[in-house]
C-alpha cells in the first residue's frame, strides 16, 4: 500500500492557501506534516481525503496503489473512507456522536455491520479492550477522559481496516501519559504496514513518530527530510525559529528586581488541607499550598487532577468541601483574575470586544490611557476591539484577555493552560506578553500547564496534583 | 478550523440595516406584512362603521364603492374586514408582548437565583404545560362571555411558559459559562450580565419565538371565534366572519374568501419573515 500526492493546489477565491508538489506515504514510515496554525496543515490532509469545505476548490492528483484520483473531484474517495483510508479528528472529544454508546459508535463502522451486527459489535469489543477499554463499550462520551475519547476514536477509524490513517492534531488538549498512549497507538498502527499522515504542531510528536517530517508554512513546504534530521540540524530559518519557540528552549528570562524571597513575600493565598468533589466524587483531596506576591507558581498533573476546579477554590469561586482557604485583605474585588483555555468562551459572545472591555474601564475608571498602552504593549491593533470574540485569532484573544485582566491592576493571577490551544510560536509570543506584564505589575501568577517544559521556563517552583482514583464506569 | 472559517472570522463585521439583512423571500414577507398592517391601521379610519346595516343592499356583490361588497346584513364587508384585521393584530401583538416579557423575566429570574424560585417557577410553568393552551383560553372565553380582556389573558396565559423554559434553559447555561464567570471576577455587575452576555444572545431566540406566537395567537382568535366563542358579535372577528359567511357562499363567495385570504397572508408572511435566524 503506498499513497502518492501530485501538483497539490488548494484555493480560496484564488488565493492558494496549500501548495504542495510530491508527497509519497510508504507503509510502515511515518510521514508527519509541521507548522503553525494557518500554514494549511489540515487543508492538506482535508484535501487527501475529500472533505474539503465546499468554497475551497482544489487541484492535484492522489494515487492510492496505483489507482489515480482526481482531488478536484469530491466524491470520487468516498467509498475509500472506513476501508482504505480514515481520518482521526481532531478534538475527539467534540468528533464523537455524544448520544451514542462507545461501542456501538465503533461497531458502525465495521465491514458488514447492516448484515451481521453482532459480529460488529464483537469486533468492536475486541478492538476497545486491545485499546485498554474493555469497561467501556456502554459508556457515553462525555464520561470519557480526552486521552480515552482519543483512544475511541482511533478504534472507529481504523475498525474498518483503513490501512493509511490521516491523523489532524491528535495530541490537542491530551496530557502527558495521552500523549505517550497516542504515540505507542499511532506507531502500532505503522508496525502493522499501516501508512501514517500525522498533521500536527507538537514537535515532540514528530519527534517520537519518526520518518519523515515536512515543515509547513504559507501553503507551502518550506523543509523536509527525516525527523532526526530536520528536527534537529534545521536547514531552513522558519524551521529553526519553530524550534526555538519550544518551551524548553526559551532563553531564560531576567526578572526585574530578581525572584522574591521566599519565606519573606507576604502571603496572598494560603489553602490549608483542602478537598472539593461533585456529586460524591473527589476531585482533589488534601492539597495545602501558599501563594506569596510576586510567586510564579506552576500547578501541574494529568487531565482531571481538579487543576481547574483548585484554581476556582482559590479565587473564590467555589467553597471547598473542607479544609481552609485564607485570603489577604488586599485581595478586594477584581484583585484576583483568571486566564482562560480557551478565551473565546470567557468574552460575551455576541458583542465587540471593546464594548465588554468598556464596561470594565467604566466599572474601574483606571488612569486614561491605560487601555491604549496595553494595547500597543500587547502589538494589538484598535480595529480588533471592533471584532467579536470568534472574529480573532486564538492567540490575539488570550493577549486580549491578558489586557482585561491587567486594566484591574491584579494581585494574583491565576492562568488556566492559557496557551495549550496554541501553536509554539503563538505560544511564546502570548507567554512573553504575559510575562511582561506580570514582571510589570509585579503580581502573582498561578499558571495552569500540563507542559513540565513551559513550567520550567516561566515559574520558580511547581505543585503538582495527582489524580484520584478514577471510580468504575458507570453503566446507564 | 480550516483556514476558510478562520478567513471568514477575520473579515471584520459591519453594521448593516436591518432590512439588509433580510433575504429577498424574507423581505418580501415583510413588504405583504406591511401591506397588511397599512390595511389594519388606515382601514378602520377610511371605512370607519362596520356594524352599519343596509338591508336592502344585502349580500352586494364587489363594486367601486363597496371594494368588497356587503354580507347578508348589508354590512359592508370591507369595513368588517378592516377592523377585524386590526383587532386580531392588535391582540396578537399583546397577548405575544406580554407572554414573552412574563416568561422572558420569570425564566432569567429562575435561571439567576436558582433554589426556591427556580422549584416555585418551573413548578408552575409545568402545571401549565399540563393543562392544554386550548382549554385555558376556552375556559377563559367562556367566563368572558365576547369580552377581549380574559380571551387576552387567556391566550398569553397559554404561551408564556414556552419563552420561560427557552430563555430558562439557555439563561442557565449562560450564567453558569466562563463569561458571566470571568465578569464576576472583573467586578462587574448584573446590568453588565443582562446588556452584554443574556440579552445579545436571547433577543434573536427571542425574535424567532415571538413571530412564530404571532401566528400561532392570530390563529387561535379567529378558531375561537369560527366556533362562536371568542368575540362576541357584532364585533368584526375573522374566524366569526367565516362562519356568518358560511351559508352564503354560494351566492356571495367574496364575504367567506375575505377574512380567510388575510389570515392566510398574515400567517404565510409571518412564517417567511420567520426564515433562519442569523448566526454571528
Amino acid at each position: 500500500m503506498s499513497v502518492q500526492v501530485e501538483e497539490l493546489v488548494v484555493t480560496s477565491a484564488g488565493r492558494p492557501l496549500v501548495d504542495v508538489t510530491d508527497i509519497r506515504l510508504a507503509p510502515g514510515r511515518a510521514v508527519t506534516i509541521v507548522g503553525e496554525s494557518g500554514s494549511g496543515k489540515s487543508l492538506l490532509a482535508h484535501a487527501v481525503m475529500g472533505t474539503l469545505a465546499p468554497d475551497l476548490e482544489a487541484r492535484g492528483r492522489l494515487r492510492l496503489d496505483g489507482t489515480g484520483y482526481d482531488v478536484a473531484e469530491r466524491g470520487n474517495r468516498r467509498h475509500l473512507w472506513g476501508r482504505r483510508m480514515a481520518l482521526l479528528p481532531q478534538e475527539p472529544v467534540l468528533a464523537l456522536d455524544p448520544t451514542m454508546r462507545v461501542g456501538e459508535q465503533v461497531a458502525e463502522g465495521a465491514p458488514g455491520f447492516r448484515s451481521d451486527r453482532r459480529a460488529g459489535r464483537r469486533r468492536a469489543a475486541e478492538l476497545l479492550t486491545t485499546l485498554g477499554l474493555g469497561g467501556w463499550t456502554r459508556a457515553y462520551p462525555h464520561t470519557l477522559s480526552g486521552g480515552m475519547a482519543q483512544r475511541v476514536a482511533f478504534a472507529a477509524a481504523t475498525i474498518g481496516g483503513a490501512g493509511v490513517l490521516i491523523a489532524d492534531e491528535p495530541s490537542k488538549g491530551l496530557d502527558d501519559a495521552a500523549r505517550d498512549a497516542l504515540a505507542a497507538l499511532l506507531r502500532r498502527h505503522l508496525a502493522g504496514g499501516g501508512v501514517l499522515l500525522t498533521i500536527t504542531h507538537d514537535l515532540d510528536l514528530a519527534r517520537r513518530l519518526g520518518g519523515d517530517v515536512l515543515v509547513m508554512r504559507d501553503a507551502a513546504v518550506v523543509e523536509r527530510g527525516p525527523a532526526e534530521e530536520v528536527l534537529h540540524r534545521p536547514a531552513h530559518p522558519y524551521t529553526r525559529r519553530l524550534l526555538a519557540a519550544e518551551p524548553g528552549r526559551w532563553e531564560a528570562r531576567s526578572r526585574a528586581g530578581g525572584s522574591p524571597d521566599p519565606g519573606s513575600a507576604p502571603a496572598l493565598v494560603s489553602a490549608d488541607g483542602v478537598s472539593k468533589g461533585y456529586d460524591g466524587r473527589s476531585v482533589f483531596a488534601d492539597v495545602s499550598l501558599t501563594v506569596r506576591a510576586g510567586d510564579r507558581l506552576a500547578l501541574t498533573g494529568p487531565s482531571g487532577s481538579g487543576k481547574t476546579t483548585l484554581g476556582g477554590v482559590l479565587l473564590r469561586l467555589l467553597p471547598p468541601d473542607s479544609g481552609s482557604v485564607r485570603h489577604a485583605p488586599e485581595l478586594g474585588r477584581g484583585r484576583l483574575q483568571k486566564l482562560y483555555q480557551d478565551p473565546a468562551v470567557a468574552f460575551p459572545a455576541r458583542v465587540p470586544i471593546g464594548t465588554g472591555l468598556r464596561d470594565v474601564l467604566h466599572r474601574h475608571r483606571p488612569e486614561p490611557g491605560r487601555l491604549e498602552g496595553l494595547m500597543t504593549a500587547m502589538r494589538l491593533g484598535e480595529p480588533l476591539l471592533r471584532r467579536r470574540p470568534g472574529q480573532v485569532s486564538g492567540g490575539e484573544l488570550q493577549r486580549l484577555a491578558i489586557i482585561r485582566a491587567m486594566l484591574l491592576d491584579p494581585l494574583l493571577l491565576f492562568a488556566d493552560e492559557p496557551t495549550s490551544r496554541l501553536d509554539l510560536v503563538t505560544q511564546q509570543e502570548t507567554m512573553s506578553c504575559l510575562m511582561e506584564q506580570v514582571d510589570r505589575a509585579g503580581c502573582g501568577l498561578v499558571l495552569v500547564t500540563h507542559d513540565r517544559a513551559l513550567a520550567r521556563a516561566v515559574c520558580d517552583r511547581e505543585v503538582s496534583l495527582t489524580p484520584e482514583p478514577a471510580g468504575v464506569p458507570e453503566h446507564r | 478550523m480550516s483556514t476558510a472559517q478562520a478567513a471568514a472570522r477575520l473579515v471584520p463585521s459591519f453594521s448593516r440595516t436591518a432590512v439588509l439583512r433580510l433575504s429577498v423571500p424574507q423581505r418580501g414577507a415583510a413588504a405583504v406584512l406591511v401591506l397588511l398592517l397599512l390595511f389594519a391601521v388606515a382601514g378602520p379610519w377610511v371605512w370607519p362603521d362596520p356594524v352599519a346595516q343596509d338591508l336592502s343592499r344585502f349580500l352586494q356583490p364587489p363594486g367601486l364603492a363597496e371594494p368588497l361588497g356587503r354580507d347578508h346584513l348589508g354590512r359592508s364587508v370591507v369595513s368588517r374586514l378592516a377592523h377585524a384585521t386590526r383587532l386580531s393584530l392588535l391582540m396578537a401583538l399583546g397577548c405575544v408582548a406580554t407572554a414573552a416579557l412574563v416568561g422572558t423575566l420569570a425564566g432569567v429570574l429562575a435561571a439567576w437565583r436558582g433554589g426556591v424560585v427556580d422549584t416555585v417557577l418551573h413548578g408552575l410553568s409545568e402545571a401549565f404545560v399540563a393543562l392544554p393552551a386550548l382549554l385555558v383560553v376556552l375556559v377563559a372565553s367562556a367566563i368572558a362571555d365576547g369580552g377581549l380582556w380574559p380571551l387576552y389573558a387567556g391566550l398569553a396565559l397559554a404561551q408564556w411558559v414556552e419563552y420561560f423554559r427557552v430563555v430558562r434553559a439557555r439563561s442557565a447555561v449562560l450564567l453558569s459559562g466562563p463569561a458571566v464567570e470571568a465578569a464576576g471576577l472583573l467586578g462587574l455587575g448584573p446590568v453588565h450580565v443582562l446588556r452584554r452576555h443574556l440579552w445579545p444572545d436571547l433577543a434573536p431566540l427571542l425574535t424567532t419565538m415571538a413571530t412564530f406566537g404571532l401566528g400561532t395567537s392570530i390563529l387561535a382568535l379567529s378558531t375561537l371565534g369560527f366556533v362562536s366563542v371568542g368575540v362576541a358579535p357584532p364585533t368584526p372577528e375573522l374566524g366569526q366572519m367565516v362562519t356568518e359567511a358560511f351559508p352564503f357562499y354560494d351566492e356571495a363567495p367574496w364575504m367567506s374568501l375575505a377574512p380567510v385570504l388575510v389570515l392566510v397572508t398574515v400567517l404565510l408572511g409571518l412564517l417567511g419573515l420567520r426564515g433562519r435566524e442569523r448566526s454571528s
